[in-house]
């Protein structure tokens, strides 16, 4: 007949905490790389650029848009051809000059918007296309753009 | 009570008790004071383990995918036409327009197209660059001449050349240290208008 032990059972806990830990440290590492910026979507397919070097922190006041692979502005799930994106843009840099007089003139003595154009275009857009939405961009005051673009294709 | 010859009884029981310490130091222990083996140190390992779990569920549950995307950044500045008048009724010039009327010392890149929108033929001033590595190590070369003078690109191209060479010139452009990158119309450059696209315009910027 036997006996039935009556010593405790403890399990080792040591390589699951080890585990852990480790997996920690690799979010940890991972939470800090590159993110996303604002106003991806799925009709714009981005240029990939190896060269490309990460760009400067952008500033809190960003505007994000895209442009399509026919040359449409994207905003906000509308999409503006020809004249109405110069009248979204004439718009857009109002608003802003409205806001700014709420301000003190920065160093750029007020004449430039301090916005940051960002700018998501298809790869397969023309580059004239591109080339005239900034030029639009410019016009109404707009000087600081940023072109977002793939250091990799995606997998 | 007295153990004799005149001892008074506290003095008899201290040396009453040293006796017995004597015997107690020659005697063998007994068993209740005998050191048994040590306790066994249990390391709390349940809050720790709790606290990874929860640190872990949180890395889990905000972790986003490495995304491959960059920005490049571009600093057009804007016509003076077009700008608002001041309060006076005069635009007034930033220090960056002042460099911009500058135009003779911004290198010219020009990047032609074939009939689908690829890359055909790229020129650094009017000389001819195979592709965009050797294109990037001469701007490199550029501006480690330079120095601390700040070059300036200019880059013309057709208008149905696709955005993604484009973006790669620019890509370039900016990688190689330079300064800035202005975008030009096709027509905006009047000398370089009606140039041949095939080698031997030399002369430019080598």
């Amino acid at each position: 007949m036997g006996t039935r032990s009556t010593n405790m059972i403890s399990p080792n806990l040591t390589p699951l905490l080890d585990v852990v830990l480790q997996l920690i440290t690799f979010f940890m590492m991972l939470v800090h790389f590159g993110s996303r910026l604002e106003g991806s979507n799925r009709a714009v397919r981005l240029p990939v650029a190896p060269a490309a070097l990460p760009g400067s922190d952008l500033t809190f006041d960003r505007l994000p848009v895209s442009l399509d692979q026919r040359g449409g502005l994207r905003y906000g799930g509308r999409v503006l051809l020809g004249a109405a994106a110069s009248a979204w843009w004439a718009e857009q840099a109002k608003i802003r000059r409205a806001g700014l007089e709420l301000l003190p003139p920065g160093p750029s003595g007020g004449d430039e918007l301090p916005t940051v154009v960002i700018l998501r275009a298809d790869r397969d857009a023309s580059y004239g296309t591109v080339r005239r939405t900034l030029a639009e961009a410019q016009e109404q005051g707009f000087a600081k753009f940023s072109l977002v673009v793939l250091r990799r294709e995606h997998p | 009570m007295s153990f004799g010859m005149g001892m008074p009884a506290s003095t008899a029981a201290t040396l009453g008790t040293m006796a017995d310490s004597a015997a107690a130091a020659v005697a063998p222990r007994s068993r209740r004071y005998r050191p048994g083996p040590p306790d066994e140190v249990f390391f709390p390992v349940t809050p720790m383990l709790d606290m990874a779990f929860q640190l872990l569920a949180f890395f889990i549950l905000t972790f986003k995918a490495p995304s491959a995307e960059t920005h490049i950044d571009l600093y057009l500045p804007a016509t003076p036409a077009a700008l608002p008048s001041g309060p006076r009724g005069q635009a007034r010039p930033s220090p960056s327009r002042a460099i911009d009327a500058d135009l003779e010392n911004d290198l010219l890149v020009r990047a032609e197209a074939d009939d689908l929108g690829d890359l055909k033929a790229l020129r650094l001033g009017e000389a001819i660059v195979p592709d965009l590595p050797a294109l990037g190590s001469r701007l490199r070369r550029y501006t480690q001449l330079l120095g601390n003078h700040p070059l300036r690109v200019r880059l013309v191209a057709d208008d149905r050349l696709r955005y993604e060479p484009a973006a790669r010139i620019i890509a370039t452009c900016s990688a190689a240290g330079i300064t800035s990158v202005r975008l030009a119309q096709p027509g905006a450059i009047p000398a370089l208008r009606g140039l041949p696209p095939g080698p031997g315009a030399g002369g430019g910027a080598r």
